[in-house]
């Protein structure tokens, strides 16, 4: 841990662990520089020189990014030079750069609109023609670049050498000539090449996703978790019109730093999938939701009358909030089924952020204890299927159809007397189901995830839902309610008052207290 | 600066309260008879005979919002969404799409809710292509809310056509 010191910037004294960049320092402390190149989780390059400011002691200006904090610094930012020194950076960057905010998409969060709205002149004094570079560049399966916009920065140079060392992006020749281009044998296809997008102040990398598709002043900014693998990526969703348009990074440095893999990044469509189901299907055909949730809950209860509940199975779904899956296990206990199992599709996986389990909440219904066994106790529940002890089954999510040879699962399908599904879209295999219910996304819902390491982190509702439309919690407290007489309700805070009184991991923490960056779970997991 | 006093000659009030009335019954009998001899000496009347006869409008007249369609029939829009976001009644819809032409952006859908317009040309002030201008159209009256959603095609109205707002708007927006 390095010493903190006292350094003194306007005659302010903030407090600096020694040896960060005094630029860091100054904006934790909430004193706005402006700046560019510097980035927290990359090298220092100090290209830009936006950052300029007098340190008593020094003859010069010193680029504050890349002066490490010393005790009694006495640091001037209010500096006739430094208002001359960023008024010449900001003049320097508009030189070339083609003003095409109209149609840039970086327009509303770009760096070089903002700073040239504080710092910049009205009018331009170069007389001579704008210097013409490649646009539209395509230079990644994902990503675009625009030559003339880039302020050779290098941040996404840094970037891709030192996150992902990959190295696919350069600055070609000197001087006046620099441009930012990739090598001719190698384009910039790397798994995480659209955090470039993210970090290139300006609009010079552009994501071939969100190119020309909306104007960033009329999205609406959820914080909330990815849902698209096991790390659980702090993200931003960003709607309009009740459709996400684009899920961004979110800093949290106990997860993924300000980072996030591109197949997370792109997995939002599904949400608006024209072929969601759009309300419940009772033997096949739609219902409302008072309907299906009589058609269920009187199947179950005839079901565990003529069959006992041990002849009912459940497979739980690791895509649903840590809330829901608790009153899952509520309503299996209710229900008294003994075989329980979690089916988790599995994909390629990096030692970076991407993570084999292609599923938010595993880790959250291993926590709970509904399922036991290496493989989730999937084995064995096919397995009692097969048998014929097991003879329905409750069916959270559709993961099951990704990891289960098909033939196979259409024989076990076939041998069902009841079975109950939820699930996003319908299915052919799903042709013999009683009731199916459509499932809610991440994106529709309040709740958590447990990420991979035990990290209980919060996703929020950012679309809204159909009039009437009950998420998957609320089927099941629907369903509990039914079955048992309890009159449970989901509202979140009791949810979270049940899961203490059920002294699993969860009831150490506490719900309101979990904060944008999560909370760990106590080792006591596993 | 030192105050400095002025005395202002008001006007006394009118003792009489009818003393007003006279005076104005006065000024109508007079238009009245003024008229009536000017027309027996062949006077022209000021009168626009709509619809037969249509008063040519000052280009500062603000109509309904069009959009400028550059001579190879193209609109100039290139779908930046400001007009967008400086409405105040949230009229306009675009979506935007892209295009292999320099400009790389145009409006695939731009739509236009006359009934919720209310003319006041914020859009034309936020346009930075001069791409939507108030035309010196105000009869738009239909007989269905559906008639009142102008579509892109509808609202593309020749340069040529719009030239006195165009030249009317420059100095005002001090644009070259």
């Amino acid at each position: 841990m390095a010493k903190t010191v006292h350094v003194t910037v306007d005659g302010r004294t903030i407090e600096a662990a020694e040896g960060a960049p005094l630029l860091q320092a100054m904006l934790d402390a909430g004193i706005h520089i402006p700046h560019y190149c510097y980035h927290p989780k990359l090298t220092i390059d100090g290209s830009c020189r936006f950052c300029q400011v007098r340190i008593e002691g020094i003859p010069k200006l010193q680029i504050s990014c890349n002066t490490p904090v010393r005790d009694g610094m006495v640091v001037k930012t209010d500096d006739p030079e430094v208002h001359t020194v960023r008024r010449g950076v900001i003049e320097l960057l508009l030189l070339n750069h083609p003003l095409d905010c109209p149609i840039c998409d970086k327009a509303g969060e770009c760096w070089l609109q903002n700073y040239s709205m504080e710092f910049g002149a009205r009018e331009g004094r170069t007389i001579d023609p704008r210097r013409k570079r490649g646009k539209r560049l395509d230079i990644g399966e994902r990503m675009l670049l625009d030559q003339e916009r880039c302020i050779l920065c290098r941040r996404c140079v840094r970037f891709c050498n030192e996150i992902t060392k990959t190295g696919e992006l350069h600055i070609f020749t000197l001087g006046d000539h620099s441009k930012l281009d990739i090598y001719d044998d190698a384009r910039l296809d790397n798994p995480y090449s659209m955090n470039t997008a993210d970090i290139c102040p300006v609009g010079a990398l552009e994501t071939k996703d969100f190119h020309h598709k909306i104007r960033v002043w009329f999205l609406e900014e959820t914080a909330s978790v990815c849902p698209s693998c096991a790390n659980g990526c702090n993200i931003m969703i960003s709607a309009y019109r009740n459709r996400i348009w684009r899920l961004v990074p979110r800093r949290n440095d106990e997860v993924n730093d300000t980072w996030m893999c591109d197949a997370g990044r792109l997995n939002y469509r599904f949400v608006a999938d024209p072929e969601r189901l759009r309300a419940p299907l009772v033997d096949g055909a739609p219902a409302t939701w008072n309907e299906a949730l009589d058609r269920a809950a009187g199947a179950l209860g005839d079901f565990r009358k003529r069959q006992g509940g041990s002849a009912l199975g459940a497979i739980v779904s690791p895509h649903l909030t840590n809330e829901e899956n608790f009153r899952f296990g509520e309503l299996i206990h209710a229900l008294g089924v003994q075989q329980v199992a979690m089916a988790v599709k599995r994909g390629p996986a990096d030692d970076f952020l991407i993570k084999a389990e292609k599923a938010a909440n595993a880790r959250g219904v291993r926590e709970l204890r509904i399922v036991q066994g290496d493989d989730d106790g999937i084995e064995a529940l096919l397995g009692a299927i097969e048998s014929g002890m097991v003879k329905g089954l409750y069916l959270c999510g559709d993961d099951l159809l990704e990891t289960v040879p098909a033939d196979r699962l259409e024989r076990i399908l076939a041998q069902l007397e009841l079975l109950i599904v939820q699930t996003l879209r319908p299915n052919p295999r799903f042709a013999r189901a009683a009731v199916i219910f459509p499932t809610t996304t991440f994106a529709e819902k309040d709740g958590t995830f447990t990420n991979h390491a035990g990290r209980v982190q919060r996703i929020r509702k950012a679309l809204e839902t159909p009039a009437g439309w009950l998420n998957d919690g609320e089927i099941f407290t629907a369903l509990l309610n039914a079955i048992d007489a309890r009159g449970a309700s989901f509202a979140l805070d009791r949810v979270w008052g049940e899961m203490a009184r059920d002294g699993n991991v969860f009831s150490a923490l506490d719900f309101n207290e979990i904060g944008p960056r999560g909370m760990q779970l106590a080792a006591a997991g596993k | 600066m030192a105050a400095r006093v002025v005395k202002v000659a008001r006007p006394q009030p009118m003792t009489r309260r009818w003393t007003p009335l006279l005076v104005g019954l006065g000024v109508a009998i007079a238009h009245f008879f003024r008229n009536l001899l000017g027309f027996a000496r062949g006077r022209q009347d000021f009168t626009v005979y709509f619809p037969e006869q249509r008063f040519v409008q000052p280009p500062a007249m603000r109509g309904m919002p069009v959009l400028v369609q550059m001579p190879n029939g193209k609109e100039r829009c290139v779908a930046c969404g400001l007009c967008e976001f400086a409405c105040p009644t949230n009229c306009i819809t675009i979506f935007p799409a892209e295009t292999a032409s320099e400009v790389e952006r145009y409006p695939e859908v731009f739509d236009i809710d006359m009934s919720r317009c209310m003319f006041c040309g914020l859009c034309e002030e936020a346009c930075p292509e001069e791409a939507i201008v108030m035309s010196r159209q105000v009869e738009i009256a239909c007989y269905s809310r559906r008639g009142s959603l102008w579509h892109k095609q509808d609202l593309l109205v020749p340069e040529a056509e719009l030239k006195p707002r165009l030249d009317y708007l420059r100095p005002q927006y001090a644009r070259k």
